[in-house]
């Protein structure tokens, strides 16, 4: 109880001073105390407050499923897991479709090829666009995520979760984002339009592979923690925030091709400070997230 | 190059005889004017003029237009730099200018005027210098604004030609200095009138340098003696009177009478001031004095005036009169106007001033400094009286008392003489003196005459007053004197010349109707005393006389009847030439002093030309005289003139007429001066200081020249005063105009005044009536007031009894009111006691049967109580006891009640406790629920937990599952490969044999398959076709075609038929994509046409030869079809599983679907 109230009484002051996640921490720490998790609360949480990055993967993990609720079957599930993967690679390796030396993220790739059944007849068929998709997105959660295996079942799960629970949701971002663009910034959606590159944009790398490879990492992991607890709506915000940022130098830009270049290569100096205005933005047009799809 | 051969002859015909071709060239070169602009034209003229001196040539050149004065100008400046032609083209520029052309503010533009100033301040020639001067000063009051910048050049012209006249640094003759000086002079004066700041500054800083202060005494000083203190120099400062809005409102008439206002100098001054009057009585007396020093009684009566004079007004008139009287005896008593004008001549005479300045006996230094001394205090002793009497003469119109006369002279008209009663006393008064003065004044003015018309006597003179002017330097008077001497010589001459002239002139119309009076007279005079004596001469004299006798009786009643013909008279005459008239006239008469020359012609103007204009005022007597005067000298001018240019044009301006007379004069005079006898020449020209005889000539060629250019320099002068007079009349007319309509203002005042009086009188009376009325009407309103009052009590007292009487009528109406109700009252009592009354006698009637009743009944109680008794006493024995059984009856109830009590309090506990126990059950009961609910969720949980789990398992076990698919599918393949191998091997063999019916064979074939099958599928088929026969040699069916084979009921093959048709309808179905039905319905190989290949020659060689080895894949594949039937939920995703690892399209899937299951079917049949 003094602890509490101590913590109350600063928390206070955190606020004041611009400390956000302090408190949330705490919160979250209660939250995952709890012997059967809920879901839904961790959801809300995980889209009202960054995740600090100590409780994201077990965060990531029981939101999209790999792991139950329960804190004892855990252990026995992703035994479980484990298993399964190294079932998986084991065949894999039996039918030589990967080697010792095949990359991480081609091996992941295999395996989902594989679990989802749709593994090609010999290496050499080319990649079809979803797997260019799932490449990046293992490749950025390569870098978030240390263990092979949770990075594994994270990677298989996001690509899940955006094919199945996105799957309708996510063509229609693009609308979404010319719609927003024009409440905020109506001058640059028409030069956008004005070089035909509204429909150019790079809506592939931004909304099919979630910014995996636009942003860095660090940023990233910041959006993915909103998509994975159930918004994607917020990746239409954070290109928003992207075109806002370099506003200045698309309206320089009068080439489709040069806009579309550059929007595919920013600069990844101040990406924290665009996810930060992105996630601002987002709560500001769709209010702070009780639950939000 | 025609052009100016043109123009050649233009110029020479431009001196004509002839007046309509003179007129013609002169409209030809007006037209080359208009339409050319270049200056070729212009400079030709200017060429001509200078080599000819033709006046027509000057003529057009002074009336050019805007834009050739420009060239014009470029002309003279290049003229004027040249000295050979420096002096004609100065005349010329001076006629140009005195024309006061449009364009003359661009004089100042051009560099003319600096080459003007230039030449003025190099040159050397006096000749030039006067003439330049005389041009300056004429040019000054043209560019009075932007003539400033110069101003300092100006000045030092004036400082050098003033000092110039000390020095004589060019050895000139005498008599040009007296010419050049006359022209400083002007200058001075213009200069001093314009700029009176800067000049005095000028004056100041020029003459404080020592050198210079010889100059000042002997040259400036006494010049400025004959001004008066400028306003300006009070009032303005340097800069002020540069500004140029000093100058925006003043033309140049103006500038130049605003200079001559500021000269004390009778000859320069204007008229227009009042004390310009104070020089010319003074210099009237002065003259008079001075007339002849030699000629005492003339001082003497004049003295005597001077005595009788006893107050200044008195004086001035009597002076006025006497000269008036005297001098009309001088020439002619017949008429006053004829007076006036000598009177006037005397006044301006020069002779005066020749007498003062110089007594022509003693020519020292001396004595002319000593005379000139004693002029002063003469002078000052006469300016004072002088004050008063100068008005009237000089400006009548002006002072009150001439006006008064000249008013009653209009009005009144007196017809018998135009003389004022005053004049004529005077003249009766002195009579005798006048007799006296007047033989002294012929003889004085004859005296001079004679010296002056005898040339010999003339010349003689003139180096006399030379001598005396060169000594003597009071410049003023002297400069005038030199000018009016040396024009006296050429009016000598003139007038020498005259005779030459024929002379019937005076015969001629134009005398007869002109009436030449005085100067015809006067000429004759002239004349006849000549030297030359022409008896010709005297008799023109005599019948001049007549006439004039005759023609100014005529004269007089007409001037005095009607002021207004005077002007009238005058206006029909050509008014220059009246002008020009005068000037000559007088130029011709003065003979003695010539000096008085300009001042007489200013005198002409001042006096005459108003004269002329104005009718409403009426004019003192010597004025109009003069006007006459001045007419009939105009008169004898035209005569003259006619007399000269009879054939050349009437219309020429008397101008040029008098150019012309002077110039024949002057070469007359030339001619005479040859014939003069060497010996007296030579006398005479000692006196010049030894200059050579033969540049005398030169000498009075130059002399004339100057006075020409004198002369037209007051033409000028007299010009402007002329224009200045017509403005100063237009301002007189409005002027009267308005004092005309005043008076009618005034008048219709009165009127209006008076009829204010009698309408304020009516108003009066309309008022008493008024008031009359207001009182009785008064009155009969108090009478009718009191009546008023009267009835208005009486309707009071009225009132109050009617309030009385309705008061006691109100008092009886309630009365009768009571009255009647107790009248009601009395007749309800009546009614109410009869009907009681008929009440009461019935009760009675009632009361009665009552009692009756009473009795009876009484009775009948009596007899029941009697019965009561009886019965009270039967009752009482009859009496029995049931008290005992209602007693037991009590008992027995009580007890029942007793046991029902405790029936129910026995129920109630029991009521109670199965209450509690009620209670306990449900207590357990819901807790029994909450650990259902406990229950229910940790299943839940434990679900969720075993779910969580589960899925993990599942996935494992669906992972599990594609792993075995994927280890499926490669040992499918590596088998499909492993049998192609073996296939090919084979076929490498077989390939031999089979070569040479290979052609046949085929063709059959693609006789049996041509229809149904392409691509792929055909080659398969020719393959098929190709490799069976060798096969299946000993079978029965050897058509070629699979569908007989298909029907071939080989039981080994059954199994392998089923596939193979199978394969065979799905490759028929869907044809476009033949592999695909193919690897459907052949399920390991699934490898498109290898695989397909690798079916046939699979099935081939089992056909043929190893048919262990097909049955066995055929087993495998059926096993593993068995396989994949036994697991129905697998069932339909196994094809789709099968289909994934091929790039198979979904539809075709579709399509592909339902073959498989009827190919399971089939093969499960074929299997069963």
């Amino acid at each position: 109880m003094a602890e509490d109230s101590q913590r109350n009484f600063r928390s206070v002051y955190y606020e004041k001073v611009g400390f956000r996640g302090v408190e949330e921490k705490k919160s979250l720490e209660i939250l995952l105390k709890d012997d059967r998790l809920d879901i839904e609360k961790l959801c809300t949480f995980s889209q009202r407050f960054p995740l600090p990055s100590m409780y994201r993967i077990l965060v990531w993990k029981v939101l999209l499923g790999i792991i139950p609720p329960h804190h004892e079957s855990h252990a026995l599930v992703m035994k479980y897991r484990k298993e399964q993967y190294w079932d998986v690679y084991h065949a894999l390796q039996v039918i030589r479709f990967i080697k010792d030396s095949t990359p991480q993220v081609e091996v992941f790739l295999r395996m989902h090829q594989l679990e989802s059944g749709r593994l090609p007849r010999n290496l050499a068929f080319p990649l079809e666009p979803e797997d260019e998709v799932f490449l990046a997105i293992a490749k950025a959660m390569e870098e978030v995520v240390e263990d092979s295996i949770d990075c594994y079942w994270l990677v298989s799960s996001f690509v899940n979760q955006l094919n199945n629970k996105y799957k309708d949701f996510l063509p229609q971002l693009p609308k979404v984002l010319e719609q927003y663009l024009n409440m905020e910034d109506n001058r640059l959606l028409m030069h956008l339009k004005a070089c035909s590159a509204m429909s150019k944009l790079p809506y592939n790398l931004w909304f099919k592979k979630c910014f995996a490879g636009c942003l860095p990492e660090s940023s990233l992991q910041r959006v993915w923690d909103k998509v994975i607890s159930g918004s994607c709506k917020i990746l239409v915000f954070v290109a928003l925030e992207i075109l806002l940022t370099f506003k200045m130098k698309i309206m320089a830009l009068n080439n489709t091709e040069k806009i579309t270049q550059f929007l595919e290569n920013i600069p990844q100096d101040n990406t924290d400070a665009i996810v930060s205005k992105a996630i601002d933005l987002w709560h500001k047009h769709c209010g702070t997230p009780v639950h939000l799809v | 190059m025609a052009q100016q051969a043109n123009i050649g002859e233009l110029l020479s015909m431009l001196d004509s005889s002839c007046l309509l071709v003179l007129e013609d060239i002169t409209a030809v070169f007006k037209d080359n004017l208009n339409s050319d602009r270049g200056p070729m034209l212009v400079n030709a003229l200017v060429d001509y003029y200078l080599e000819t001196n033709s006046q027509q040539a000057l003529h057009i050149l002074s009336t050019l237009q805007e834009p050739h004065e420009k060239h014009l100008l470029d002309k003279i400046n290049e003229y004027i730099s040249k000295a050979a032609t420096r002096l004609p083209t100065l005349s010329l520029l001076g006629y140009v200018i005195r024309q006061q052309p449009s364009w003359k503010h661009k004089l100042s533009q051009g560099p003319l005027l600096l080459s003007l100033l230039k030449c003025l301040k190099t040159d050397t020639d006096v000749v030039v210098l006067t003439t330049g001067v005389l041009v300056l000063i004429t040019m000054l009051p043209m560019i009075p604004q932007s003539g400033k910048q110069y101003l300092h050049d100006f000045f030092g012209i004036f400082g050098r030609l003033s000092s110039w006249y000390l020095k004589n640094p060019g050895h000139v003759a005498e008599i040009y200095l007296v010419h050049l000086h006359a022209s400083v002079y002007a200058l001075f004066h213009r200069l001093y009138g314009m700029y009176p700041c800067n000049f005095v500054s000028f004056l100041r800083s020029h003459y404080s340098m020592k050198e210079n202060l010889e100059t000042f005494e002997e040259v400036v000083k006494p010049m400025m003696e004959h001004v008066r203190i400028h306003p300006e120099l009070v009032t303005g400062s340097k800069d002020h009177e540069l500004d140029p809005r000093r100058w925006k409102r003043l033309e140049t008439h103006d500038v130049v009478i605003e200079c001559a206002k500021i000269s004390l100098d009778p000859k320069e001054a204007s008229y227009e001031d009042s004390y310009y009057s104070v020089s010319q009585p003074v210099s009237i007396c002065f003259q008079h004095r001075q007339t002849d020093p030699n000629a005492s009684p003339y001082i003497d009566t004049h003295s005597s005036y001077g005595t009788s004079t006893s107050t200044p007004y008195s004086a001035s008139r009597l002076t006025l009169a006497q000269m008036q009287g005297q001098l009309p005896q001088i020439l002619s008593p017949q008429s006053m106007r004829l007076s006036t004008e000598p009177q006037q001549v005397t006044i301006w005479s020069p002779s005066a001033i020749c007498g003062m300045t110089t007594p022509p006996t003693s020519p020292g230094i001396v004595s002319s400094e000593s005379s000139h001394s004693s002029s002063q205090p003469y002078s000052k002793y006469f300016s004072t009286p002088a004050g008063g009497k100068g008005t009237p003469l000089g400006t009548p119109a002006t002072s009150p008392p001439p006006a008064c006369i000249s008013d009653d002279f209009v009005h009144i008209s007196l017809p018998p003489a135009a003389a004022t009663p005053p004049k004529k006393e005077d003249k009766l008064d002195l009579g005798r003196p006048s007799l006296s003065r007047q033989q002294n004044v012929i003889n004085s003015e004859r005296a001079s005459e004679v010296p002056g018309s005898k040339s010999s006597v003339n010349l003689s003179d003139l180096p006399e007053f030379l001598g005396c002017l060169a000594s003597d330097e009071d410049s003023v008077e002297k400069d005038r004197e030199e000018d009016a001497i040396s024009k006296e010589i050429s009016e000598i001459t003139t007038a020498d010349a005259e005779p030459v002239v024929p002379r019937g002139g005076f015969d001629s119309p134009f005398y007869r109707t002109s009436e030449s009076l005085p100067a015809s007279q006067r000429k004759p005079h002239s004349v006849a005393c000549s030297v030359q004596g022409h008896s010709l001469s005297s008799e023109p004299v005599a019948s001049s006389l007549d006439k004039l006798g005759h023609e100014g009786a005529q004269d007089t009643p007409k001037q005095a009847f009607t002021p207004i013909d005077r002007p009238c008279g005058a206006s029909d005459e050509n008014p220059a030439g009246n002008r020009e008239g005068q000037s000559s006239m007088e130029t011709s008469i003065f003979t003695p002093s010539p000096c008085k020359v300009p001042a007489q012609r200013r005198v002409g103007f001042g006096s005459g030309q108003p004269l002329s204009y104005e009718h409403l005022f009426e004019v003192a007597l010597p004025k109009t005289a003069y006007l006459f005067v001045s007419k009939k000298t105009e008169e004898l001018l035209k005569q003259v003139k006619g007399n000269q240019n009879e054939d050349c044009t009437s219309s020429t301006s008397p101008m040029e007429v008098l150019d012309r007379l002077i110039q024949l004069g002057a070469d007359a005079h030339t001619k005479e001066l040859n014939k003069l006898p060497l010996p007296s020449k030579s006398a005479d020209w000692t006196h010049f200081g030894g200059s050579p005889p033969s540049d005398e000539i030169h000498t009075l060629r130059n002399q004339l020249l100057l006075l020409h250019n004198q002369l037209l320099y007051e033409r000028f002068k007299r010009q402007q005063h002329a224009l200045r007079n017509r403005r100063l009349l237009r301002k007189v007319i409005k002027a009267t105009a308005m004092e005309e309509h005043n008076a009618a203002m005034k008048d219709q005042l009165k009127l209006q005044e008076k009829d204010i009086q009698s309408l304020k009188l009516s108003l009066q009376k309309e008022q008493a009536r008024y008031h009359q009325f207001q009182e009785e009407h008064d009155n009969i309103v108090a009478q009718l007031h009191s009546q008023i009052r009267q009835l208005q009590h009486d309707r009071e007292e009225f009132y109050n009894q009617s309030q009385e009487l309705q008061t006691k009528l109100e008092d009886c109406r309630n009365m009768i009111a009571d009255l009647r109700f107790e009248l009601k009252k009395a007749n309800n009592k009546v009614c109410h006691t009869e009907l009681l009354l008929s009440q009461v006698s019935q009760k009675l009637s009632n009361s009665e049967s009552v009692q009756q009743q009473m009795e009876f009944l009484n009775r009948q109680l009596l007899v029941l109580g009697e019965v009561n008794e009886l019965y009270l006493e039967q009752l009482q024995h009859k009496h029995a006891d049931k008290s005992k059984e209602v007693e037991m009856m009590k008992a027995a109830s009580r007890k029942e009640l007793e046991k029902a009590k405790f029936c129910v309090q026995q129920q109630s506990q029991r009521l109670d406790a199965s209450q509690k126990r009620i209670v306990e059950l449900e207590s357990q009961l819901s807790k029994k629920d909450h650990l259902l609910l406990e229950q229910k969720k940790y299943l839940e949980d434990v679900k969720i937990h075993a779910r969580g789990q589960l899925q993990a398992v599942e996935s494992r076990y669906k992972a599990q599952k594609r792993i075995t698919q994927a280890f499926e599918l490669e040992i499918l393949n590596l088998y499909s490969r492993w049998e192609k191998d073996s296939l090919l091997k084979k076929l490498d063999d077989e390939k031999t044999e089979a070569a040479e019916a290979a052609e046949e064979r085929l063709d059959c074939s693609i006789e049996g398959f041509a229809d149904s099958v392409t691509g792929y599928s055909e080659e398969a088929f020719g393959r098929n076709g190709e490799t069976k026969p060798p096969s299946t040699r000993g079978s029965s069916s050897s058509k070629g075609g699979s569908s007989s084979e298909l029907s071939t009921p080989e039981k080994s093959q059954n199994q392998r038929m089923g596939q193979f048709s199978n394969r065979r309808e799905a490759s028929m179905l869907p044809e476009p994509s033949t592999s695909v039905p193919l690897t459907v319905g052949s399920l390991p190989s699934s490898k498109s046409f290898l695989g397909m290949k690798v079916r046939e020659l699979f099935r081939n060689k089992s056909e043929s030869q190893c048919d262990e080895e097909g049955m066995t894949i055929n087993s495998l594949s059926d096993t593993l079809k068995s396989e994949l039937c036994k697991d129905p939920s697998l069932e339909a995703k196994v094809p789709s599983n099968l289909d994934n690892p091929s790039p198979s399209p979904m539809n075709q899937e579709g399509s592909v679907g339902p073959l498989h299951i009827m190919d399971y079917n089939e093969t499960h049949h074929d299997h069963s």
